[in-house]
This record gives structure tokens, sequence and C-alpha cells, in this order.
């Protein structure tokens, strides 16, 4: 599992241990300042890190 | 010496179930459990007044009741607040409770009730409220109001060391949120503490942290090629209207909803039930806070084998840990058995 959040410190501190930084706490996966399919290409970048920090090895947690 | 004594419409003699939707009302005499314990202080010199309220009118108009309770208290300016007690009924153990927090906070005088430990009220229950322990039923009653009077009498006489025995022997022990580390009023111990933030003195928060519990980490068995990817959010997303009523704070539920066919979640179709964030943006495009877009595109590419045919959902927001940690669990457990090998969980 990974978490995306841009409270990362919160996670970490209940003990998540893969997170990766989302956009704002009250849309961590959008950025509406963009137009619609800027907006999108940068929801898909942002989920291809999700994948890859899925995808990553963790003994200890991590904050990519 | 005037005391205020909430009871629901049944206590206070007005009626069963059928008289549930009672509005507060200020009786100025006591009855039912009232006149018990007026009797037992009547050398005290006690004016007495009653404040009726239906079960199910206290929660499903709470605002308007603690409009009428607020009205009552300016009225009656009582020395003293009692509620109850309310032994094991949930809905009446839990007006008690949420009452006796609410005047106790804003007008600064003792407030009394009284369950059984297993009603619920005792989660909802503020500092200083004393919480007499009774039986799970009415059985208890004289009991019981044995208690409330001769807490009574110690609050009467000043008699400190009385009332922490009684606290000790009688009260629920109702776990404290946070610890005052000194006798000043909270809002000069909060400026205290941001002082000596600021000038990077010593300080210790009142509330406890929250100990990191160490999860083991799951890292991917295989390759995302052959996975099933799901997504979670604590960000309350439901379909528009909320059809299974998700709590939008303090959440003791999780639901799953279809996503299969689908390409994005749209406005209108879905929107955000939490108290914990302005929702505004995503309501304006779900997939802000569940990204099936993009994980469709992904999908398309074939970075992932596939997309779980639902998201699941609850409300991360004032609940209890120990209720998320049962929430996280049971959609663990069902990921776990649909073959789900992978999840993104987006939180606020």
């Amino acid at each position: 599992m990974v978490v995306i959040t841009c409270l990362s410190n919160v996670a970490t501190q209940v003990g998540v241990g893969r997170i990766l930084g989302g956009n704002k706490f009250h849309y961590p996966v959008g950025q509406p300042e963009l137009p619609p399919e800027e907006e999108l290409r940068w929801r898909v970048d942002l989920m291809d890190k999700g994948l890859a920090a899925l995808e990553t090895p963790l003994k200890e947690p991590k904050v990519f | 010496m005037k005391i205020l004594h909430y009871l629901n419409q049944f206590f206070a003699g007005l009626g069963g179930e059928e008289k549930a939707g009672q509005n507060a009302l200020l009786i100025p005499r006591a009855v039912g459990p009232g006149a018990v314990i007026e009797n037992a202080l009547k050398d005290r010199g006690v004016e007495y007044a009653i404040l009726a309220c239906g079960d199910n009118y206290f929660h499903e108009q709470e605002e308007q009741a603690l409009t009428a309770i607020r009205a009552a208290i300016e009225q009656f300016q009582p020395d003293l607040f009692l509620a109850g007690p309310a032994f094991n009924a949930g809905r009446y153990g839990l007006a008690c409770a949420k009452v006796c927090s609410w005047v106790r906070d804003n007008w600064r005088i003792p407030a009394i009730t009284g369950m059984h430990e297993d009603n619920p009220g005792t989660k909802e229950i503020g500092r200083h409220v004393f919480v007499i322990q009774t039986g799970a039923s009415a059985a208890s009653m004289p009991e019981s109001l044995k208690r409330f009077s001769l807490l009574i009498e110690r609050l009467l006489s000043d008699n400190e060391s009385g009332i922490e025995n009684f606290r000790a022997e009688y009260c629920l022990p109702i776990p404290r949120r946070f610890t005052a580390r000194s006798a000043a009023p909270d809002y000069v111990r909060a400026a205290d503490l941001l002082l000596a933030k600021l000038k990077d003195q010593a300080y210790e928060s009142e509330i406890p942290r929250v100990e990191a519990k160490q999860h083991p980490i799951p890292n991917l068995t295989g390759s995302l090629r052959n996975a099933t990817v799901a997504l979670v959010t604590e960000g309350g997303l439901v379909p528009k209207g909320n059809p299974d009523r998700l709590e939008s704070s303090r959440g003791s539920k999780y639901f799953k909803y279809a996503i299969e066919g689908r390409e994005d979640l749209s406005h209108g179709e879905f929107e955000a039930m939490h108290t914990g964030y302005d929702t505004s943006t995503v309501n304006k495009d779900p997939d802000r806070i569940v990204p099936l877009d993009a994980m469709r595109v992904l999908e398309k590419a074939k970075r992932f084998n596939k997309l779980h045919s639902h998201y699941f959902v609850t409300t991360g927001t004032g609940a209890m840990p120990s209720k998320m940690e049962e929430i996280g669990a049971g959609i663990a457990t069902e990921l776990a058995g649909s073959g789900v090998g992978a999840v993104i969980l987006t939180a606020t």
C-alpha cells in the first residue's frame, strides 16, 4: 500500500511505511489551477509515481 | 441553591416512546428521580427544577434542544446541573453526557450524571463531569439516587477530600483526552504554551501523543503487470445524496462503490462527506480525491494488470483510532479476499 497525502509527517507519526507526497490536504491528487487536460496529465504522472513507490521494496518507512 | 435536573420524557413522567419527540421543557418543580433527590436535600433549602426533553428530540434536533436548554438555564440560573441517571439506555445516556459536558463547559457549574459503564454516553463525556456508576437498569435507581445526593451534599459543603473520595469510589473512570497541568483556565494555558514555544522554551502539550505502532511494510509480491490495484480513501467520497449515510465525521463505517465501466468520477455524481476539509474542490472533480481517470490511463497503458471493481471509502476525521483500525482491517480483509495485490490510499 502507498498512502498519498500532503501531511506526510502525520502519516509517518501514525506508522505508515510507504508515503507519497500529495498536493493539498483538501485535494491530494488534484491540481485545480491547471486546465483539465494538463491536470489529468499531472495526475497520471503522480499516480505513476505512486505505482513506482509500490514497486520499491522497503524495510524502513519512506516518504517518496 | 438551585438545582436543574435533566430528564428524558419517560422519567419526567410525560410519557413513553410516543413522547420521544417532546421539545425541551422547563418544569418548575421536582418530579421523578428529582423528587427523591430534592427530598434527600430537604434541609438544604434547595430550589429544584426539571428540564425534560424527549430522547429522539435531543438527537434529531440537537441544536434546537440546546437552544431551549440554554434559555432554561438563563431563566433558572442553576448552581448545579444534574442529568439522569440513564443506566444503560443509549439515547438517554448520550443526551445526558452531551448536555452535562456542554453545561459544564459553558457555565462552569458542577455537572453530575449517572450511567452504566457500557452506556455509549460514557464515550461522549467531557472532562470535569461527575459520572456516577449505576447498574444497567432502573432497578438500581434507589441506590444511584443516594449516590447523587451524597455527592451533592459534599459539593454543597465544599468537602474537597470527600469529593475526591467519592470520585474514586463511585464515579466511572472516564479516560481524559488531555491533562491540565495547572489550575489556570484553558485559554491561559494555551497562551502560555504558545509563548513558551515562540520563546524556544521547553513546553509539554496537554494532548498525549499517539505513539506510532510499528507495522510491517508490505512489499509487492510479483510484478504490477499481474496485479489488481485498488483505490481506497478516507476522504468521504460517496455517490451524490450519500445513500448509505456515511458520517461526515467520527466515521464508524466504510463502504465500497462500483467503478467498473467508469472512466472518471464526474461532478454531480459523487460528493465528499467530510467535515475535516473544504470539500468544494473535490466536489467539482471527484478524481481529485479518488483518481479514477488517471488510473484508467495507466491501466490502458498496461502499467498494471487491472483496477479493482470498487473503491473503498471512510471518513477519517474526528474518529476514534481504535475504530479506524477496525475499519482498516475490514477493508484489508475484503481486498485481500478479492485478489487485490496493491492499494493506493488517498488521505486528506
